[in-house]
């Protein structure tokens, strides 16, 4: 990080000054009857990969589409840097957009795709030659500039359309579901890359996606959304760790749902569960019913000799890395368990019976 | 600064609504409403009397009988044919597909009022066949066979073979929208022969057949050029052409236009609601063929034979406009006995028909710029931007094809007589109008197709990377639907050149005649009329292939939509 600073940068890097926040205040988008965004209030940092992660139709995309300018939102404020840019139409925001299908222009060829936002920028003939230059180098395209889009592949697709965003330093880079038209090997591949680019150009970054893989793994921070409004903005590991409801619990990562009632034992705060009593954490709520959320890693499995639960198995998939065991429990609830698939292996068959503790610092009492 | 220019888009939308709005109040709606008043309300209170009187009138009951009659007979025999051709061509092993595919559209190409031409020429008293039949003795020379006696087979024949394509067009185009893997679906489920076609194809085919039907319907219904050209008076556009030619205004006519509408949208909105409501296209993933029937050598040595001798007998007129353009005389023999090009040089030097042809230019051209402008106005506007009421500018785009174009410039006659825009001092302007008016749905669907297809994605990332609505609009948009801008803007400018009804009514002094006018008025005339008027048609036949051919190329198999309602 201390290189970008350095005399012989690359041009097209971020500096501190030169970084924009960007921010979201009571934003209200709707369509008709339906509220495709309800007040959505966020501040993304400057030089930030923020991600927006949601299933389909929940307002994401919209969101993001808000911030480009191609709606204008009803309500609220869009502020880039403090300054409010909700009703500037999109070519003079200087966004950077990366589209889901990546609308390259297909009557060009990439370097005129890269240098076509450079046309409306006032800059000398040599300076868009270096910019186009040093961001075909980075984005590894270098040698392609006279193909046409129809002639790449779906990664050199990809990296032309981020290139093009880059180019023209834009404030903000938006990323539209950017991995969803490439096959599963490209994606983590071209996941990679992003990152790295992301981390070299230091530019704040919008990202909307439906696949938690994908936001767990890149974001600084995320956003999740359900039914056009933010439901919990955290970290990938405080969203994952703590959830703060059932539909975030279960959307993110999957985990195992648990009707919970209030119990002391031996003068203890805690909540009596199908699989077994779990004390309250501290700080929390003492609520009289709740739900309890227990990642699948955080059920131990042990001989059922002596437990306090146990459960029957009913179902053992193996995934290579990790085993899954489905298992009853004695009211006739259903818990998973995820055990590494080394040592698992071969432990738990269809059938057998096994004793349950579960890991009570991962236990996260839901709202 | 910024807040403005974001208004201003919402305010462009508006604006051009409005303009639009306003074009076609004065040069759709108003004639319309005039024309509706006058007939309807012909004391200032609501009256039917016209209507009795119309009705009452021998001619012209028998006139509205015979519209209709003609109207049926050329959708059925063009439906019938369309469907047999584009079954051949799609659905079987028909040897030479893509060959017969071509050899079916030329009988387009051939207006049928110039292909009356050829047939009066060939048919006539004393034309080809009874001379030939007089040659070997068959009939007396006293008396010829009167061919054309019976008008009604000649304009039904001529117009059949000149719309038929439009059938053939549509149903291969359903064709390709049909699924093959749904047919396949149907059979494992075993259903063949009819009850597979009355089940899957019938209802997936109907939709486009109908629509084209019932541009097939109106066109054959209004049709002015064909009956007066056998002079074939007793139906409706011949008379309502009539009423303009006299003197004292002949509120009939009035009448009569408003019964050739009610017929026309009656036909235009039931063919759309009934039939096409629901929208059951759905792309093809693989190829469209699917599975082929195979017709046995037999079969397609039958076929083939019958084909050619279908295409041999369309291509008549055609053949023999050419010959009459050609001929240095021709009477009493069958084939002319001495040939010259010089009817093609005096297209260009005699004063009626070399007007006729710089004329037609001028106004053609003028209305490609009109309709392309507004045309691509509306077809933006329809599919990119989303405003209340977005439908009813797709409703009146789509308008004059339920208008007939005698219809429309009776309209104008009637509504702009002693204004500025009066077509007995000065036509240029209403001419302009009518073609361009009546080429809007054309240049809509193309021009909306090229929009369809060309992402909106690909503006928004134009317009992301700092490009203004303008640019976008130069650098992306028009560039990826130039193909569709050119094949709408070459179509419209041959059907223009080769419109009648607008022509024929609008223009009223030479010196304005384009050149439709200028072939009917030079067929009343002796000596070498018919010839000039053959060289011209067999010109403008020309001009209009080769744009069909170069339409073709640009729109691809798209173009079949361009002929629908």
């Amino acid at each position: 990080m201390i290189l970008s600073i350095t005399a012989d940068a690359p041009t097209l890097t971020k500096t501190s000054e030169t970084m924009v926040s960007v921010e979201l205040k009571n934003v209200v988008k709707r369509y008709g009857e339906t509220t495709a965004v309800g007040g959505v209030s966020l501040t993304i940092g400057k030089g930030e990969l923020f991600f927006l992660l949601g299933p389909s139709g929940c307002g994401k995309t919209t969101a993001l589409r808000m911030v480009a300018g191609f709606i204008t939102p009803d309500e609220g404020e869009i502020l880039f840097d403090g300054r409010d840019i909700s009703r500037t139409p999109p070519h003079k925001r200087n966004v950077g957009m990366v589209f889901q299908t990546y609308a390259l222009f297909p009557h060009m060829t990439v370097a005129q795709n890269i240098s076509y936002g450079l046309r409306f920028r006032k800059l000398e003939a040599a300076e868009k030659k270096r910019r186009l230059d040093d961001v075909m180098e980075r984005t590894r395209l270098g040698g392609l500039g006279a193909r046409v889009p129809a002639e790449l592949s779906g990664g050199q697709q990809q990296r032309v359309a981020l290139a093009r965003a880059l180019v023209i330093q834009p404030d903000a880079l938006l990323l539209d579901e950017p991995l969803s038209n490439l096959d599963t090997k490209l994606r983590v591949e071209v996941r990679e890359e992003i990152k790295r680019i992301h981390d070299e150009f230091k530019i704040t970054a919008l990202y909307v996606t439906h696949d938690q893989d994908e936001a767990l793994s890149l974001a600084d921070r995320l956003a999740i959304m359900k039914d056009g409004a933010i439901v919990q903005i955290g970290t990938p590991e405080e969203i994952y760790a703590r959830p703060r409801s059932a539909f975030v619990a279960s959307f993110v990562g999957e985990t195992n749902l648990l009707e919970a009632r209030a119990a002391a034992r031996d003068g203890r705060q805690g909540f009596d569960t199908p699989a077994g009593w779990i004390p309250a954490p501290a700080g929390g709520g003492k609520p009289e019913k709740a739900l309890i959320s227990v990642r699948p890693e955080s059920v131990r499995l042990g001989s059922p000799d002596g437990a306090a639960v146990t459960g029957k198995a009913r179902s053992v998939k193996f995934f290579g890395g990790t085993v899954k065991i489905e298992l009853e429990l004695e009211g006739g609830a259903t818990l998973t368990a995820a055990a590494p698939g080394a040592s698992a292996a071969g432990r738990w068959k269809k059938g057998d019976t096994a004793g349950i503790t579960l890991e009570e610092r991962d236990v996260v009492i839901l709202e | 600064m910024s807040l403005s220019s974001s208004e201003r888009s919402g305010a462009g939308v508006y604006i051009g609504t409005g303009l639009i709005a306003a074009f076609f109040a004065l040069f759709l709606f108003y004639p319309l409403y005039y024309v509706f008043k006058k007939s309807l309300m012909p004391e200032g209170a609501f009256s039917l009397s016209f209507f009795k009187l119309l009705f009452s009138n021998p001619v012209m009951a028998r006139s509205i009988v015979n519209s209709l009659l003609i109207a049926m007979n050329v959708t059925l025999l063009s439906g019938a044919l369309g469907f047999i051709f584009a079954t051949l061509t799609v659905k079987t092993d028909l040897p030479a597909k893509n060959f017969w595919g071509n050899m079916f559209l030329i009988p387009m190409i051939l207006p049928p009022f110039v292909g009356a031409i050829g047939v009066k020429y060939i048919l006539g008293r004393f034309g080809m066949v009874n001379t030939l039949l007089m040659h070997w003795g068959v009939i007396g020379a006293r008396n010829p066979i009167d061919w054309l006696g019976a008008p009604f087979w000649g304009v039904v024949i001529l117009e059949t073979l000149h719309l038929f394509p439009i059938m053939y067009l549509n149903v291969v185009g359903s064709y390709a929208l049909m699924d093959p893997s749904l047919e396949e679906a149907a059979r494992g489920l075993g259903a063949r022969g009819l009850s597979l076609f009355r089940s899957v194809k019938a209802p997936l085919l109907a939709p486009g057949f109908f629509a084209g039907a019932s541009v097939v319907f109106i066109w054959a219904m209004t049709d002015l050029g064909t009956p007066l050209l056998f002079e074939y008076r007793a139906v409706i556009p011949v008379q309502i052409f009539n009423s303009l030619q006299e003197s004292k205004e002949n509120l009939l006519g009035y009448a009569l236009v408003v019964v050739a509408l009610a017929i026309t949208a009656v036909f235009f909105v039931a063919s759309k609601y009934l039939f096409a409501r629901r929208k059951v296209e759905m792309a093809a993933f693989g190829r469209t063929s699917g599975r082929l029937i195979k017709l046995g050598l037999p079969g397609k040595i039958l076929i083939t034979a019958a084909l050619a001798v279908f295409i041999a007998l369309a291509l008549v007129p055609h053949i023999s406009v050419a010959l009459v353009s050609l001929s240095k005389e021709w009477f009493m023999t069958a084939l002319p006995e001495a040939w010259t090009f010089e009817y093609y040089g005096k297209v260009f030097t005699h004063p009626m028909s070399f007007s006729s042809v710089k004329n037609s230019l001028a106004f053609s051209g003028l209305a490609v710029v009109a309709t392309l402008i507004t045309g691509g106005a509306i077809a933006y506007m329809i599919s990119r931007k989303r405003f209340r009421g977005r439908w009813i500018l797709d409703v009146c785009a789509m308008m004059p094809l339920a208008v007939p174009g005698v219809v429309l410039a009776f309209g104008y006659v009637q509504v702009f007589f002693g204004t500025f825009l009066d077509p007995r001092v000065n036509p240029v302007a209403l001419l302009v109008i009518s073609y361009a008016v009546r080429r809007l749905p054309l240049v809509v669907r193309a021009l909306y197709a090229g929009f369809q297809q060309t992402s909106v994605t690909l503006e928004e990332a134009s317009a992301s990377l700092g490009a203004s609505p303008a640019t976008t609009l130069r650098r992306v948009t028009f560039p990826l639907i130039r193909a569709n801008m050119l094949g709408a803007a070459i179509l419209a400018f041959a059907f223009s050149m080769l419109e009648v009804s607008d022509s024929l009514i609008l223009a009223m002094e030479e010196k304005f005649y384009p050149m439709t006018k200028a072939i009917y008025m030079l067929m009343g005339r002796l000596e070498d009329g018919g010839m000039i008027a053959s060289a011209m048609g067999v010109l403008g036949v020309a001009l209009l292939a080769a744009s069909l051919a170069v339409a073709q190329r640009l729109l691809g198999r798209k173009m079949g939509d361009l002929f629908r309602a």
